[in-house]
């Protein structure tokens, strides 16, 4: 009795079984099969050079906002304004592209246009976030209105200014800045040049077939990245993690909880700015119903990556193999076009479901049971 | 006699209409347990979360060694030596133990990245003096007991400098042998001499076995105070029920 202590009631667990309680498990695995499933069906097209690329293309698209929503998400609060910010990004970018600066300042470079349209949806993100964590209103009901208010904003900008809700035909600001190459240009160019010096990776003519990734594959790494270290590693993370798990306790414990939200509402104002971006400098065009729904799939796969709809917990990486997923069904129907479209949809409410019952169990072991 | 810690006067809290706190005094002195007793809503956690920093108060003040002090917030208060265990213990369930331990205050090196090892290693250690061995840091604290929790908030408030202990109700959800526990980690933390503990309780042996000096509030007054020599059984049963006789209480019971 006298050597009986807590020390030894907690049973040793293998490397094995630890890594079969981490949360992305789940995650991984739909990933790995939706994988090679693709890969089968399409006769292996999915990832022959140009599949991969554009599979990669929609993955980074998704997962450059799931990352937004889910760090946003384990601090307990959601954005539903993140398709909308993307809509009102890219009209500001494209329409300062096309007219010019605001007031007849000039010319609008790639850069000025960037930086200002960021500017004024970081301005967005601190004042939604303001109106939340002031007013103590769920962030759902306040997100709502912004969705519908920044969609409606992009559209009457677009009809007063530019008489259309289109821009296309603008020149192809990549050739000659090089901001607008790092946004919508190709990078690593090195990992198809090695695929062709392999002997892979050729056109019908027997030239180098595809250059280079789409620029967002980059932009997605750094954001994941940051995202990672700072959840995983950093006194923010920890505040984030604090702030959606028990608000109350991180606040009594001296955790700044109304900053951390605000900081990252504005931090999902800036991923949709950032897929924005890599949009309008990648097609040089831009219209009024750009990232319509996407505030759903951001949260969507924000949940199958093992994010709590509750808060207080989740995980980047799980987010990575939630966006992966999810892109790669999007993308099936062009690699196998004796399916409908419409069956992504019906997929991706079934993982969503499974994923949510998934998350409940996680969350139940780790609590007790309460 | 000794200097108080921590004195309060006159202190008066408001809830809108509502007068939670109507002029309550209290002294508390390092080295001793003072219990805060009275009825369910006489004010108890009121007057600790004033105290902590959580609430504003309407009037009154505040003073620390003699010298009258304003907490603008938790962080205020717990830099002025407060240390508060809160009835709902302000612990995050899906969090391990390091991380809560930490929580608000973590020790941070380059680019504020945590110092992980350290910080599991300072946790395990702080909860292990004060009583409990736990092995894995790592361990999210829904897992825990009630008394582990409650030793984790304690260890917790001392490693952070606590001068004041504040324990809200922390045997109230435990059962007998926890609550010895806790009862063991308070005597533990008292004996250090250098740390004044305010215990709020509903448990009159509780209160009897730890406690140096009492106050009891009914409806946001202090009815009644004095050192554990001058409070007999029989006065201290009538001041915990709210002032009260027992007599009164029982003919009250006989008649249903
Ligand atoms: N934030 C608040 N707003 C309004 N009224 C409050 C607030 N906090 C406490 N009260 C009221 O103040 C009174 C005292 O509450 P308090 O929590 O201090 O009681 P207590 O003595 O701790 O009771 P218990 O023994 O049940 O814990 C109660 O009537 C409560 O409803
Ligand atoms: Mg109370």
């Amino acid at each position: 009795m006298a050597d009986l202590n807590e020390a030894n009631r907690l049973q040793q667990e293998t490397a094995l079984q630890k890594l079969l309680r981490r949360p992305e498990i789940g995650s991984f695995v739909v990933m790995i099969i939706i994988i090679v499933a693709l890969a089968i069906a399409s006769d292996g097209k999915a990832f022959n050079p140009l599949g991969l690329k554009n599979n990669i293309a929609i993955i980074a698209q998704y997962g450059i906002i799931a990352t937004g929503a889910a760090v946003l998400m384990i601090a307990g609060e959601f954005d539903l304004s993140i398709g909308s910010m993307i809509g009102f990004a890219g009209m500001s970018m494209a329409m300062m592209l096309k007219w010019g600066l605001p007031f007849g300042l000039g010319e609008a470079t790639p850069a000025a246009a960037f930086f200002i349209t960021l500017a004024m949806t970081l301005g967005i993100g601190w004042v939604i976030g303001m109106i939340v964590v002031r007013s103590g209103l769920s962030s759902f009901i306040v997100t709502l209105a912004f969705l519908f208010f920044l969609r409606g904003v992009t559209e009457v900008c677009f009809r007063l200014i530019n008489q259309s809700t289109q821009i296309s035909g603008l020149q192809d600001f990549k050739l000659e800045s090089w901001f607008a190459d790092i946004m919508g240009g190709e990078v690593f160019g090195w990992f198809y040049d090695f695929w062709f010096a392999l002997g892979g990776n050729l056109n019908r003519n027997g030239e180098q077939w595809v250059h280079g990734f789409d620029a967002r594959f980059f932009w997605w790494i750094v954001i994941v990245c940051v995202a990672y270290f700072v959840l995983s590693r950093t006194q923010i993370g920890n505040w984030i993690y604090a702030t959606g798990d028990n608000k109350e306790a991180a606040r009594a414990n001296g955790v700044p909880v109304d900053k951390v939200k605000v900081g990252l509402f504005m931090f999902t104002a800036f991923c949709a700015t950032m897929f924005a971006a890599c949009q309008v400098y990648d097609t040089n065009t831009s219209d009024a119903a750009k990232g319509n729904l996407m505030e759903l799939f951001a949260i969507a796969i924000a949940v199958v990556g093992g994010t709590l709809m509750t808060g207080g917990f989740g995980s980047v990486l799980g987010v990575v193999f939630g966006a992966i997923t999810v892109g790669l069904v999007a993308n099936a129907v062009f690699f196998i076009p004796a399916i409908d479209g419409a069956w992504f949809r019906v997929f991706l409410g079934g993982i969503l479901l499974a994923a949510v019952f998934a998350n409940e169990r996680i969350r139940k072991r780790i609590t007790g049971g309460i | 006699m000794a200097e108080p810690y921590l004195r309060v006067e006159n202190l008066v809290k408001r809830f809108g209409p509502f007068t939670a706190l109507g002029g309550v005094d209290l002294e508390v002195f390092p080295g001793e347990v003072h219990c805060l007793l009275g009825d369910n809503g006489a004010g108890k956690s009121t007057l600790i979360k004033t105290l902590a920093g959580v609430h504003q108060p309407t009037e009154g003040k505040i003073y620390i060694e003699g010298k009258p002090v304003t907490f603008r917030s938790p962080r205020d208060a717990s830099a002025a030596g407060i240390g508060t265990v809160y009835q709902d213990l302000a612990l995050n369930p899906l969090m391990s133990v390091t991380r809560n331990f930490f929580m608000g205050r973590e020790l941070t090196g380059p680019l504020g990245s945590l110092r992980m090892n350290e910080m599991n290693q300072i946790a395990h250690d702080e909860m292990l003096k004060i009583g409990i061995d736990f092995s894995d840091p790592t361990q999210a604290v829904g897992t825990m007991s009630g008394g582990q929790r409650q030793t984790l908030a304690i260890a917790r408030a001392i490693y952070f400098g606590a001068k004041v202990l504040i324990l809200d109700e922390p045997t109230s959800a435990l059962g007998q042998r926890q609550q010895m526990g806790v009862l063991k980690t308070v005597k533990r933390v008292r004996a250090r001499g250098d740390i004044a503990i305010i215990f709020i309780t509903h448990n009159e042996i509780h209160s009897r076995l730890v406690g140096d000096r009492y106050t009891f509030l009914a409806l946001g007054k202090s009815i009644g105070a004095g050192t554990a020599a001058e409070i007999g059984d029989k006065e201290m049963r009538r001041l915990m029920s709210g002032g009260a006789e027992m007599g009164d209480l029982k003919a009250e019971l006989d008649a249903i």
